[in-house]
């Protein structure tokens, strides 16, 4: 770091007259001998003076307006923000396809053709539906069947040998 | 009416006190905005922000602090992540118009016209700060707010504000040293 690096630190505080005597005088023994530093304190002086003159503006009466407004456009904003929540993400995905589907199916010259195999489709679905009831409904038998069997199978086995005396 | 009435009637939703809260920070909101942004239609964009925010915040706000610091701190939220979100599309600073030039500067023609340069020179060279810094100066500098305020609305420790306002008006003054035209050692 050179001497300057470290005057540059305190320069600022230098010239809003915060620093301790004897770092006071370390920093206008340097300057004295740098122009460069003695240039940087002087535009702090400058910038300081600069920003204290900077005026303020009034705001518009138009933008007035708009913040008077703000708790009724709150309002306003408040009565849609549900439509923006994530969980209704796959219904609003849903309805769309839902409208592209119909609006296919309105503008298609062929309705009655689309018809025929909607319904076909309904049909094989329905008929798959009634297949896997079956299926189902044979498995339950034979998952009863066998649980019978099982319990027979135990009933007889005996495993401690007992002999009931009144089966003699 | 006091500052605490105007905030509980605005919580009862009474329209008369909002336009009361407006009226009194309305400006120094914009201000700080057109300082941070430097545009004005950007700056009345953040301002509806701010006030929008401010509003929903409001049943938030904890009676037993001061609603100025709370208040600027929310703005000042906002005008960072707005910056960080959209990293100003749009960088560039409004001319240094004749609004920035109504300030007074005294009878004589050629320290104000060396003013008015380095006030140009410094509202260029704000873009040029990190967003932190930035803030942190105008709250100092252009609004002149304390340390401790300033400290207060940032979140920050006081010596931390410190040297980051320090390292900032060195970097303007860096700006202002280094113009052409100007010797080294030369007063503007």
């Amino acid at each position: 770091m050179t001497a300057c690096d470290r005057i540059e630190g305190l320069l600022a505080a230098y010239v809003d007259a915060d620093l301790a005597p004897e770092e006071k005088d370390l920093v206008e023994r340097h300057l004295e001998g740098c122009p460069s530093c003695a240039a940087l304190a002087d535009s702090l002086r400058s910038a300081g003076e600069a920003f204290a003159a900077f005026p303020e503006i009034e705001p518009s009466p138009a933008l007035v307006t708009r913040l008077r407004a703000v708790p009724g456009r709150r309002r306003f904003r408040f009565s849609l923000d549900f439509l923006l929540k994530p969980s209704l993400q796959p219904v609003f995905a849903v309805a769309s396809i839902m409208a592209v589907a119909f609006s296919l199916y309105a503008s298609s010259p062929d309705k009655k053709r689309i018809e025929q195999a909607v319904t076909r489709q309904l049909h094989r679905g329905y008929s798959t539906f009634e297949k896997l009831t079956a299926k189902a409904g044979a498995i339950t038998d034979s998952l009863g069947a066998a649980a019978d069997s099982l319990y027979a199978s135990i009933k007889t086995l005996n495993p401690l040998g007992k002999t009931d005396k009144y089966s003699q | 009416m006091d500052l605490e009435t105007i905030i509980r009637d605005c919580l009862d939703g009474k329209q008369g006190a909002w336009n009361m809260l407006v009226d009194l920070y309305s400006k120094k909101v914009f201000n700080m905005a057109y300082q941070f942004a430097g545009s004005v239609p950007e700056a009345e964009d953040l301002t509806q922000d701010i006030f929008l925010k401010l509003h929903g915040a409001l049943p938030k706000y904890d009676f037993g602090k001061s609603f100025t610091a709370w208040f600027l701190t929310l703005a000042k939220n906002t005008l960072i992540d707005e910056y960080r979100r959209t990293k100003w599309e749009k960088r560039q600073r409004d001319e240094f118009d004749e609004r920035l030039h109504a300030a007074a500067d005294g009878d004589d023609p050629e320290r104000a016209l060396a003013r008015e340069e380095a006030r140009k020179l410094l509202w260029a060279g704000l873009d040029a700060l990190p967003p932190d810094m930035r803030l942190a100066v105008i709250l100092k500098e252009i609004q002149g707010k304390k340390y401790e305020d300033v400290a207060e609305i940032l979140g920050l420790p006081v010596g931390t504000v410190k040297s980051r306002i320090n390292r900032g008006r060195l970097q303007l003054a860096k700006i202002l040293r280094d113009r052409p035209g100007i010797p080294e050692g030369g007063h503007p």
